[in-house]
């Protein structure tokens, strides 16, 4: 189809401005990394995009080396909220995926009506604000605030309806005459499930995973609420990066940000590949 | 080697019946093909005998054993999907040992079984290949051996050439034939095509709207519907039927056709057969390709509508309120808009009764 110039400018227009407005944030928080104090500190004057004297300096001083410029010391280094937000994302993205994939088999499988399938998703009706306190008071009283699991659990909890919709309405889809095949040989339900059933969805499983996995990388508030000082994770600990001396630590921040969203970055890539190649089930050609 | 015997079977699914009423003995080592229009209950049926969906009410009896209860892995029948059911994650080895691993046979035993069934469906050149990247053809002789490999008792077989190329299909069509000549299992095989059902079974059971409607060898229900359904639907095209009442004339019973005029006098056991029915309202129903055309004549006036070239063989369409085909050769000398007189050909002519549908019969 030919279009005429100047919707064509038009639309060019518009794309840069929709990618300036997502990605100068980025862009800003990645400059920021690099620049030595005086380029960003509210003191200095002279801000700029582009480092003038780009340095590592920040990401030392997050992981704890001094700094020559910056004398403030850190109370905690980054290392234990990296390994905070790992384990929790990653404990809580195995309890979401186990007990998601698990209840949307049997629901999509033996299930009958939509009432059951519909109360699992009504958890994400409310904002998580609104369930927090309660939540906030069940886990001081079993005593997990403040630990890596206790926000794993949360964690599995909330993301589980996701985990949930997206594998039920992937098995949903695939073809019964596959464990058909399987249980008329011998095989029984379970192992049907395991040997049959699990690797056919490999690819579905992955990309489900990695988007609840990024939904509890990302989480802010649960965390905030949840944890006090030995279990913070990353973007709680970034928002305490400020002394009274300097203020924001916009240098640290921005390098730690980054750090943070590398891994969101590869794994959606990740995602995008199987998502965008679907379900393709081979033996299916109808 | 097995007795498939379906009593009163039924099978509802929640309102509605998919199989109203089944009663059928598929013989040991014979080839029966369930044949009829979608929605006719061949698959329902297919199910159940495969344990896949248990029945509404009736028996299932695999030589006499009550088969309620006994789950599917228990029956020892092989199933062949209408969409293969390859196990997509693994190689064509893979799949191929897939049945004999899981009646735990010797690892040379699998190999041995797993060799020869590959021979003899030529998978050998992709025995480790991944199954997943195959071509349809190919995922359909796996699909096959797959279930082929364990050489079940009773083999299941569910539309699986229809996904498959028109050529393919006519090689598939002899091998698996050849396949149920070598193995001698029963063999139960679904299909709305009447070719394949013509071609491969030693018995046709013609459904339809989930009841029996006939069962008998290819050439019994070809040359002798049950009843209208039947005569519609086997043949290619299927029976001309003309509405008319039966009429007695000097030169004995015949079927006042309407418009088309008298039919030729009916034979005697078929005249018989007409006058102890008692029913005047019939249906007036011959074979395309069991008529002759003429200009002038004795036999049924009417109009030819079109004239359709098959390549081997020419269909007149011809016309005189209710539209009739005739299959002749290719030098018809009838062009639209002629009158012709249509002859049944002596013995081709079928009578069924318009209120029941069911067929009229002579001795």
């Amino acid at each position: 189809m030919r279009r005429s110039p100047a919707f064509e400018t038009f639309r060019y227009a518009a794309i840069a401005l929709a990618l300036a407005l997502t990605l100068l944030p980025i862009l800003w928080m990645v400059s920021m990394a690099f620049k030595p104090i005086p380029e960003w500190s509210a003191t200095g004057a002279d801000l700029t995009w582009i480092p003038r004297a780009p340095t590592l300096d920040n990401f030392r001083f997050v992981f704890g080396e001094s700094t020559s410029d910056l004398i403030v010391a850190l109370e905690r280094t980054a290392w234990r909220p990296i390994l905070s937000s790992l384990l929790s994302a990653v404990f809580g993205t195995l309890i979401a995926m186990v007990c998601g994939t698990a209840a949307a088999y049997g629901l999509s499988r033996f299930g009958s009506g939509k009432n059951l399938p519909l109360a699992l998703i009504q958890l994400r009706l409310f904002p998580p604000m609104a369930v927090m306190i309660p939540v906030m008071i069940m886990w001081a009283f079993l005593g997990l605030i403040d630990t890596w699991w206790g926000l794993a659990l949360i964690y599995g909890i909330v993301t589980l309806p996701f985990a949930f919709w997206l594998m039920k309405t992937f098995f949903d889809e695939m073809p019964r005459e596959i464990e058909e095949a399987a249980l008329v040989e011998g095989c029984s339900r379970f192992r049907v499930f395991m040997k049959i059933t699990l690797p056919v969805m490999r690819a579905p499983l992955a990309s489900s995973a990695l988007l609840v996995f990024i939904l509890n990388w990302s989480d802010y508030l649960i965390a905030l609420l949840l944890t006090t000082k030995n279990w913070v994770t990353i973007p709680v600990y970034m928002a305490s990066l400020s002394s009274s001396m300097t203020g924001q630590l916009y240098g640290a921040k921005a390098a730690l940000g980054l750090l943070a969203a590398i891994p969101p970055v590869i794994l959606g890539i990740a995602i995008q590949k199987h998502l965008v190649r679907g379900l393709t089930f081979g033996a299916l050609k109808q | 080697m097995t007795t498939i015997r379906l009593e009163n079977l039924v099978k509802r699914f929640g309102d509605f019946t998919a199989l109203k009423t089944m009663d059928l003995e598929i013989r040991d080592g014979e080839f029966m093909a369930l044949l009829g229009p979608s929605g006719c209950g061949k698959s329902t049926t297919m199910n159940m005998i495969a344990g896949m969906e248990e029945p509404s009410g009736g028996r299932i009896l695999f030589d006499g054993r009550d088969m309620n209860g006994v789950p599917m892995g228990k029956r020892g029948v092989g199933f062949v999907f209408q969409n293969y059911a390859i196990f997509t994650h693994m190689t064509v080895r893979q799949n191929l040992a897939y049945g004999p691993k899981m009646r735990g046979m010797s690892r040379s035993e699998i190999d041995r079984r797993v060799k020869n069934i590959a021979d003899f469906l030529q998978l050998t050149p992709m025995l480790d290949q991944k199954s997943a990247k195959l071509s349809v053809n190919i995922l359909q002789r796996l699909a096959i051996g797959r279930s082929a490999i364990v050489e079940p008792a009773i083999f299941l077989l569910d539309e699986p050439l229809s996904n498959v190329d028109a050529a393919f299909r006519a090689v598939m069509r002899t091998e698996l034939k050849h396949l149920q000549k070598q193995f001698k299992q029963t063999m139960v095989y679904v299909t709305h095509d009447q070719l394949e059902a013509m071609t491969m079974a030693d018995r046709i059971a013609v459904m339809d709207h989930g009841v029996l409607q006939q069962v008998g060898t290819p050439l019994e229900v070809y040359n002798n519907p049950a009843n209208i359904f039947v005569a519609k639907f086997i043949g290619s095209p299927g029976m001309n039927l003309i509405a008319g009442e039966l009429a007695e004339t000097d030169r004995g019973l015949a079927v006042d056709l309407g418009p088309w005029g008298l039919s030729p006098p009916l034979p005697d056991d078929l005249a018989n057969a007409a006058r102890a029915a008692g029913s005047r309202a019939v249906q007036y129903g011959f074979r395309p390709e069991e008529a002759t055309l003429a200009s002038e004549g004795q036999g049924l006036r009417a109009r030819v509508t079109f004239v359709e070239r098959i390549g081997a063989r020419t269909i007149v369409h011809a016309e005189s309120g209710q539209p009739v085909k005739i299959v002749t050769e290719n030098d018809v000398g009838f062009a639209v808009g002629d009158a012709v007189t249509i002859v049944p050909a002596p013995g081709a002519v079928r009578l069924f009764d318009a209120a029941s549908t069911a067929a009229i019969r002579g001795a």
